[in-house]
């Protein structure tokens, strides 16, 4: 009797052993074409829902005073999502695991402020461009008369930007920064928090982080925006799922309803985002 | 001051999250742990081997990829079809990880017990369960009750690793502020922890007291 109760927990174990350890290497390749065609907008239309992952960063997705989710992207895809037929879901994740999101379907979207990148357009399907984005230099406020455009920085400045972002493009590609030190940290709140506890000058990052960010009375208040000086404008789209081309279609055709019908003018309006929205209203 | 309270609240939800996991993870890691402990301590050779195995790799692994493991390879294998709620996928990955732990404590626990009880229990006719419970297991329990101890202190802590599976535990409502331009509820955070961990402690001290009726 023993003996059998011993072999039945051996085999069980080595079966979660298997399933915990096999099949990981090759799974990622496999999922994406199952998700590819027209069966991703079959799925989605499917179980009715679009879930949408986002983190909270404000203007884009936050909480208000309340403890409502809110925001411009918040509005924006609930329009759209009105527009496609389907009931959005957010879905908050963790902003390094946003591929692997995807892929395993817990999310169907991401619309958290995406850059465009050549990259991320030959692992993801993406949306047209809706709102344009670009790099800015955040300093100490008392410093910032030192900065300006005709005097590239010297080596006793340290530059911070978050790793594998736009803003360590430009540091390490803009002549402005070729003499500076370069230090990235995780995240772009890092970088701020870095120039603001004085372990690095200037700190790059996004402007449209830097609206939620340097809004009066935050943490931030002593630190201030370079004026009259950005870099390397880029885009903002929505990824979904690789060769899903009818649910890309959709998401496409809906953006551009919203844009007609004046709701994305109004919504950017209202989080004071109006002048860098793309999206133009067809005649 | 209604920032200050917004924020507590914010955090006081988060690490409700963990004190979640916390509990569950220990009331069910335990009793598993104790049955790994017996199978590596089996003598019918294939058991004793897996049960090694499942030690190695739980061990040999970090606790953040086994999370993802449980999370995302279900989904990415059936094509999206099931997956682990996040919090279930969060409570299988912590509960197989410290069972892990807990069973080698168990294993090093019983094993320092001198052969010479056993000899004894034989002697006053008593059967191999009879000393199992009545002579050995209160000694294993006032011997581990130092490092058990220790696994649940840095449990407490641990459980904030949920957050790469993104359940909105603590550290990552604070991080979300910092997205906001407040900085200090990340610092404020390490609050929570220290008065949780203050308090287990208080209750470890007095649990060891009430185990000193002997000297072992």
């Amino acid at each position: 009797m023993k003996k059998v109760i011993a072999l039945l927990m051996a085999a069980a174990m080595t079966a979660t052993a298997l399933v915990g350890c096999g099949g990981s290497s090759d799974s990622s390749s496999k999922a994406s074409s199952d998700a590819a065609g027209s069966g991703d907008w079959t799925y989605i239309e499917q179980k009715g829902d679009f879930v949408i992952g986002i983190t909270y960063f404000e203007p884009m997705n936050y909480l208000d005073e309340t403890g409502e989710l809110t925001g411009f992207e918040t509005e924006f895809a609930t329009k759209v999502c009105e527009e496609m037929g389907v009931t959005p879901k957010f879905q908050k994740i963790d902003w390094d695991s946003k591929e692997v999101e995807l892929n395993a379907k817990t999310i169907d979207c991401i619309w958290n402020g995406l850059t465009i990148t050549d990259e991320r357009k030959e692992n993801m399907g993406i949306s047209t461009p809706y709102m344009e984005n670009k790099q800015v230099m955040v300093v100490k406020a008392d410093k910032a008369d030192d900065f300006s455009a005709d005097k590239a920085l010297t080596g006793d400045v340290t530059v911070v930007a978050e790793k594998k972002s736009a803003g360590e493009d430009v540091a390490k590609g803009d002549e402005f920064f070729a003499a500076a030190n370069y230090v990235s940290v995780d995240s772009q709140a890092k970088a701020l928090l870095e120039v603001k506890s004085g372990t690095a000058d200037v700190a790059i990052i996004d402007y449209v982080m830097s609206i939620g960010t340097l809004k009066d009375g935050s943490d931030y208040g002593d630190l201030t925006v370079v004026e009259d000086m950005s870099f390397a404008p880029e885009q903002y789209g929505i990824a979904i799922r690789k060769d899903s081309t009818e649910t890309l279609e959709k998401l496409n055709e809906a953006i551009q309803k919203v844009a007609d019908n004046g709701e994305l003018e109004q919504i950017a309006e209202k989080y004071n985002l109006k002048d860098l929205l793309l999206v133009e209203k067809s005649k | 001051m209604e920032q200050f309270i917004n924020v507590s609240q914010q955090l006081l939800k988060g690490f409700g999250e963990n004190s979640f996991i916390f509990i569950i993870t220990l009331l069910l890691s335990l009793p598993l742990g104790f049955i790994v402990s017996m199978g590596s301590r089996s003598r019918f050779v294939p058991l004793k081997i897996v049960t090694k195995l499942f030690v190695w790799i739980i061990r040999g692994t970090p606790l953040m990829l086994q999370l993802f493991v449980v999370f995302y390879v279900p989904p990415l294998m059936s094509g999206g079809s099931f997956n682990f709620p996040r919090m279930n996928a969060a409570l299988i990955a912590f509960v197989i990880n410290y069972a892990a732990y807990f069973s080698e404590i168990f294993r090093g626990g019983i094993e320092a017990i001198p052969k010479g009880q056993y000899e004894a229990g034989q002697v006053l006719g008593m059967k191999k369960s009879q000393i199992f419970f009545k002579i050995v297991l209160l000694q294993v329990i006032k011997r581990i009750t130092a490092p058990i101890g220790n696994e649940i202190i840095t449990l407490v802590k641990d459980t904030s690793l949920a957050s790469v599976i993104a359940i909105p535990e603590i550290l990552m409502n604070a991080k979300d502020f910092s997205m906001q331009g407040l900085i200090w509820p990340l610092f404020y955070s390490a609050l929570f922890f220290l008065a949780f961990c203050g308090v287990l402690t208080l209750l470890f001290s007095f649990f060891e007291k009430k185990l000193d009726y002997y000297k072992g």
